[in-house]
């Protein structure tokens, strides 16, 4: 089971404010707690539109990592002219070290549903599917239970709250690969295809599922919805930063412990880590409060940013400027002592394994990148790498068909960025060849090129 | 040579001997399934549309972009001499005439079909028309079948096809996709009814370990492994 952190009681918690529930599956308990009033109001009061309205007012941003207006989506999908529509729940979690999206599965299922729900009366959607990885059973079962509960009180099936509205809501278990995280790979799994990304454009919410428009909303994401409508945009405009208002799941890794932590968004890495590190900091041998070496923000394509941006707020924008990303949710902080490279080639190699293999600057790209990695941690680099590795990422961004390829430059970049020193250390020894070369080939003394 | 009569026999018993007490290096395939590349994303087979007609073009493009370089197009060129190499199908003489056949509409045999062997289809069928023989829930339909084989037999693929309207590459390319999903029976532990464990059998399966293993070193909280080496 993961750990669920200690917060501050002044964080507020829209997430995981009835995460404490002895039987989240119990539906008479959760509505006393307030669950489905912002379905009842999106249905008895707003019109599609201004349910809508209120999302862009809240100025909710995805939660899946790349932090897209959720209203914008919304409104496309809505206007895009169908014979019906869908919305998917992403609740992948593909980044197998951050189990934020199953646990809130596990600990609020209701929230999800509601969610899903409000988001299927604005865009006009009937059928709707919520993914999980197939290995989380618990949540599977759980969803399975609190969808049950929630069609027999009326809440969904065939009349939404005497609507006139039908909406189903199926739990379809999918594994097989980190891709399958990605919208339309997972929009392919569900069509029962081999799960490789599509161009975008056009996006989902014009044509996604079996070519209809498609929502595809993480769990977060959807759970928030619920939030922004019991309590108004106001109130969610009041939590986080102007820019991203609310609050996100972040899985924290540490010395100090591990666990799975609601944050405002816009709190500075420095405070996320302190959720764990603060017991245990003074014991370490670094001393009271000694800060890592560095952290990886972002899951396996994540950034590897050093101490001294420990300031960093926690949101979409900042964390793209400092050359990570949300991601996956996923923080790690090393060990002082951490070869900042040598987890750089890890998560390249990574990448490149789950690279579907469909494009070639992502199927041969990564591999390359890769390769330089462990040439330069295997002390054999070639004079030429360290401009290669600038150009080959260049490219994979500039050509990248999904995604994927582009934030697997991240973790190089990233120690090209920031940990200059260290990765020229081991670069040393090719320079030394190349300029001894240089002096035998060039003996009067003219520049080589 | 030797000068004492038989001691190459006495030499070469007790290599016998020595051999005989030594840990047997029996690979236990397919008991134990091996190693297998992140990159592995399928296994190659050359497809035949429905009339029987090879779907390869030998246009060699398979073999240039793929990815472990595992895909070598061979062939006969036109003079007789012995070519593996990428070019344009007509100068293989052996592909040449599948050419030739497939743009004359005529059919190419598919011998590797008569090699599959020959299920019960009845649950498949069942299957199928539980899942109303919609394409669109081939995911569940492929599940329940090897729910229902212990794996996905080939002929059984080949019946989702007809079955569904699914090509049979595309059902094909999807079976491959998937870890969970298996072409041969699950292994057994020789002599025992016991599954064995597919510990590191999926190499995607590996990359997740190391990735998690590699994390928890970067933490300072892992044991140096195999897996890398990061602190
Ligand atoms: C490689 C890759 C993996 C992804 N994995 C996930 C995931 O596990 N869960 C998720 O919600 N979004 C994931 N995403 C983002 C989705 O593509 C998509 O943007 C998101 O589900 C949209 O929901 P949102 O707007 O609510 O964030 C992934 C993206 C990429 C490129
Ligand atoms: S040679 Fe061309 S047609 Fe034949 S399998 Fe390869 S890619 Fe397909
Ligand atoms: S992962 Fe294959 S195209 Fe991006």
């Amino acid at each position: 089971m993961t750990n669920l952190l200690k917060t501050p009681a002044s964080w507020p918690r829209p997430l995981l404010g009835r995460a404490s529930a002895a039987d989240p599956t119990d539906l008479d308990a959760a509505v006393k707690a307030g669950a489905f009033e912002g379905l009842r109001k999106a249905v008895r009061t707003l019109a599609p539109v201004a349910v809508v309205a209120e999302i862009k007012a809240a100025g909710l941003r995805g939660r899946g990592g790349a932090g897209f207006l959720t209203a914008d989506k919304w409104q496309l999908a809505a206007a895009t002219p169908a014979d019906r529509r869908y919305v998917v729940a992403n609740g992948y979690g593909a980044d197998p070290a951050a189990r934020t999206d199953p646990v809130l599965l596990e600990r609020a299922p209701y929230t999800v549903i509601e969610g899903v729900a409000i988001a299927a009366w604005a865009i006009g959607a009937e059928n709707a599917i919520i993914a999980v990885r197939a290995t989380e059973t618990e949540a599977i079962r759980r969803l399975e239970a609190a969808l049950g509960a929630a069609e027999e009180a009326g809440f969904i099936g065939a009349d939404v709250l005497d609507s006139g509205r039908q909406l189903t809501i199926e739990v379809r278990p999918v594994q097989g690969a980190y891709m399958l995280g990605e919208e339309t790979v997972l929009l392919k799994a569900l069509e029962g295809k081999r799960g490789q990304p599509e161009q975008r454009p056009p996006y989902p919410a014009e044509r996604g599922l079996f070519g209809r428009p498609t929502v595809v909303q993480n769990v977060q994401t959807l759970a928030l919805v619920a939030w922004i409508l019991r309590e108004g945009a106001a109130a969610f405009r009041a939590i986080g930063s102007p820019d991203a208002p609310g609050t996100i799941l972040v899985h924290v890794r540490g010395a100090g412990g591990a666990g799975i932590a609601e944050i405002p968004l816009g709190t500075p890495l420095r405070a996320i880590l302190e959720l764990v590190a603060g017991k245990t900091r003074g014991k370490a041998e670094g001393g009271p409060g000694a800060p890592p070496k560095a952290l990886l923000v972002g899951g396996p394509s994540g950034g590897i940013l050093p101490a001294d941006l420990l300031d960093t707020p926690y949101t979409f924008a900042d964390l793209r400027a400092a050359g990570a990303h949300v991601g996956s949710g996923s923080i790690v902080a090393t060990a002082a002592d951490a070869d900042v490279v040598e987890l750089a080639e890890l998560l390249t190699r990574f990448c490149a394994g789950e690279a579907c293999g469909k494009t070639i600057p992502c199927r041969i790209g990564t591999r390359r990148l890769e390769e330089i990695a462990v040439r330069i941690n295997a002390g054999t680099p070639r004079p030429t790498d360290a401009d290669l590795l600038a150009d080959l990422s260049a490219d994979i961004v500039a050509s990248a068909l999904c995604d994927h390829e582009r934030l697997a430059t991240l973790p190089m970049s990233s120690v090209m960025r920031y940990f200059r020193p260290e990765l020229d250390a081991k670069l040393q020894p090719a320079t030394e060849r190349a300029a001894g070369r240089q002096r035998v080939a060039v003996a009067d003394g003219e520049p080589a090129h | 040579m030797s000068l004492i009569p038989g001691l190459g026999i006495v030499r070469g018993m007790a290599l016998t001997l020595r051999r005989f007490f030594q840990p047997k290096v029996t690979h236990l395939y397919p008991e134990l399934p091996a190693e297998i590349s992140p990159k592995f994303r399928g296994r190659l087979q050359l497809l035949y549309d429905e009339h029987g007609t090879l779907k390869c073009e030998t246009c060699f493009q398979c073999a240039q972009a793929c990815p472990i370089e595992c895909i070598d197009m061979g062939g006969v060129d036109t003079k007789g001499r012995y070519a593996v190499h990428w070019g344009a199908s007509e100068t293989y003489g052996e592909r040449r005439e599948e050419s030739a056949l497939r743009r004359a509409g005529r059919t190419v045999p598919d011998v590797a079909y008569e090699h599959w062997s020959p299920i019960d289809l009845g649950p498949v069928d069942a299957i199928l028309h539980e899942a109303d023989h919609d394409p669109s829930r081939l995911l569940e339909i492929l599940g329940a079948t090897q729910a229902a084989y212990g794996y996905l037999p080939v002929a059984a693929l080949k019946r989702i096809s007809f079955g569904t309207g699914a090509w049979y590459a595309m059902i094909y390319g999807t079976a491959t996709y998937y870890d969970h999903l298996r072409f041969e029976p699950p292994a057994r532990l020789a002599g025992s009814d016991k599954a064995a464990t597919p510990a590191l059998g999926s190499g995607r399966q590996r990359l997740e370990v190391d990735y998690l293993a590699g994390l928890e070193q970067a933490i300072g909280s892992g044991s140096k492994g195999p897996a890398g080496r990061v602190r």
